[in-house]
């Protein structure tokens, strides 16, 4: 039993659709890599995937159960059970880094203050931020925030890990950090895990699995997916554009010089006039 | 939103919030007394010099312009009734209703419409930690216990202020004031002034933390739900004290 699995999932924002019927799930120890474009609607899907967002229409399964339709207290119950890194860290302002990281074991177990304290300085030093315990959210750069971001998310040991852009604005060394942490967890921990990335060393490194999310027509839609080794030898134009970092192919770089005036104008053209 | 969903979330967010305090300690979620206890400094300890400040000033003002005017009837003598009636019965509870308003319930809403838009509200969910349990029960506690107790932190101010202008000015002996007071002053007067803070404390914090959580948009939100949550919060006040106001005459 596939411990994700996502079937026609559409969501609407008034009248832009930004997930488009998607289809996919996720089997126990798995490494899930979403990829696509800024904008493209990658934490939207996740933020439906834990329950903060519900679809327009559609079926989510956690675990084989029903998420879309589940009432608030038995979804809080499933919640115990996965963690989510968010995209900008989310953390609690109010709080420092070592409460924030102790926050989830302080409310949802009955583990000992003294070992908490414990945990939190392992779960610190996991993600490179040994002796920053002390400080807020305020005074560690955009970087490390997302660090402790993972180290909260990873704090009760969830069977499931959400991970949205978890290496972006890091450096090549916390990259690798922040990919072997993420690598040992599902392959030696045997955690599943779902991975937001656009670094492709990274989506290649650590990725079991992976799909990519469309542009343009087909905003909204899997365009590919597959083991690495399918994505990588992908026939799809705009999939090759993706993973190469090409400037220009199908996702254009510039408009036609035609639309380039439509655009500009707001209307089509009139024919027969010189511009 | 329109009023009729702001009042059904409004009457949400109190069924959550009695949930929480009554019947969350027997499911092994009890309130979190230490943070009921920071929320109470913030709330409360921190507006008194604030509310010290207004009390002050308008028992003062209170007491001269009685004076000037009950002097011109020879009633000069009852300065510290017109002072007792009016602080203990309306202008205490009120005054310091406004003042909590401007500088606890919008810090309230500031505070949770920033948590929102930082999305800490949605990962608390995430984790499984109830915002309201987690958020609104501390400060709508330390509200509900703070306000009373600075309305009659207030008052006694607010007399003190009287005294000063009776004693200074007019030449009142201090027992005088003390015994005028006691003889205009009914305890129910008091008790109905309590009352009122009471709810003007249930009011005050439910509007604030119903704004803040109900933000959206960045910073703009954040300031224009602050700006809207203190105007709410002193319309609700206000008609709440004239309603109150007339069931206490029925008594
Ligand atoms: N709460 C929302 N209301 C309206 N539109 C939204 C909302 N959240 C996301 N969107 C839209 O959904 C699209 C995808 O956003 P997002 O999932 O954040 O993209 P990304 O793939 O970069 O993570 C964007 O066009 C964004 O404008
Ligand atoms: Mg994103």
């Amino acid at each position: 039993m596939p411990v994700i699995e996502v079937r026609d999932l559409v969501r609407k924002f008034g009248d832009r659709t930004v997930l488009n019927g998607v289809t996919f799930s996720v089997e126990k120890g798995e490494t899930m890599i979403i990829m696509g474009g800024s904008g493209c609607g990658k934490s939207t899907l996740l933020r439906h995937i834990i329950g903060s967002m519900k679809p327009t229409s559609g079926s989510i399964k956690l675990f084989g159960e029903e998420i879309t339709t589940m009432p608030a207290p038995q979804l809080e119950q499933l919640r115990l059970r996965f963690g989510m890194n968010f995209q900008f860290g989310a953390l609690l302002q109010s709080l420092t880094v070592g409460e924030n990281v102790a926050l989830p074991l302080v409310e949802n177990s009955r583990v000992d203050p003294a070992i908490i304290d414990l945990i939190v300085k392992m779960k610190l030093e996991l993600v490179g931020l040994t002796g920053f315990e002390n400080l807020k959210p305020a005074e560690i750069s955009g970087g490390m925030r997302k660090r402790v971001g993972l180290a909260r998310a990873v704090a009760l040991d969830p069977e499931l890990l959400f991970s949205d852009e978890p290496t972006s604005g890091l450096d090549p060394i916390m990259t690798a950090v922040i990919d072997r942490l993420t690598h040992d967890l599902t392959r030696k921990l045997d955690m599943t895990a779902v991975v937001v990335t656009h670094d492709m060393v990274s989506a290649f490194r650590i990725g079991s699995k992976m799909i990519v999310l469309g542009a343009g027509k087909r905003a909204g839609t899997i365009i590919a997916q597959g083991s690495p080794d399918e994505i990588r030898n992908h026939p799809d134009p705009e999939v090759r554009q993706f993973i190469n970092g090409e400037p220009d192919g199908p996702v254009p770089l510039k408009l036609s010089p035609e639309d380039y005036i439509d655009r500009l104008l707001g209307h089509p053209r009139q024919k027969g006039v010189a511009y | 939103m329109t009023l009729r969903a702001e009042l059904r979330t409004f009457f949400f967010l109190n069924r959550e919030i009695l949930r929480w305090i009554f019947l969350g300690p027997f499911q092994g979620r009890p309130v979190r007394t230490a943070a009921v206890f920071r929320q109470m400094v913030r709330i409360g300890v921190q507006a008194f010099p604030m509310t010290a400040l207004t009390s002050l000033s308008i028992g003062l003002t209170l007491a001269m312009q009685g004076a000037q005017e009950l002097s011109r009837m020879g009633a000069s003598a009852y300065v510290p009734n017109l002072v007792a009636v009016t602080i203990l019965r309306e202008l205490g509870p009120l005054l310091v209703g406004v003042v909590v308003i401007g500088r606890s319930g919008s810090a309230v809403t500031a505070e949770l419409g920033t948590m929102k838009v930082g999305e800490e509200i949605e990962a608390l969910e995430v984790m499984a930690i109830n915002p309201v349990r987690f958020l609104v029960v501390p400060r709508f506690l330390a509200m509900l216990v703070m306000l009373p107790v600075l309305t009659v932190f207030g008052d006694y101010i607010g007399l003190a202020g009287g005294w000063t202008i009776c004693h200074f000015a007019m030449d009142m002996g201090t027992a005088t004031y003390i015994q005028r007071l006691m003889e205009a002053g009914h305890p129910l007067d008091l008790y109905s002034g309590m009352v009122k803070s009471f709810v003007f404390a249930w009011l005050i914090i439910l509007i604030s933390c119903q704004s803040g959580l109900g933000v959206s948009g960045g910073a703009e939100g954040v300031g224009q739900a602050t700006t809207s949550s203190v105007v709410t919060s002193i319309l609700a006040m206000l008609v709440a004290n004239a309603v109150l106001t007339a069931v206490f005459f029925v008594f």
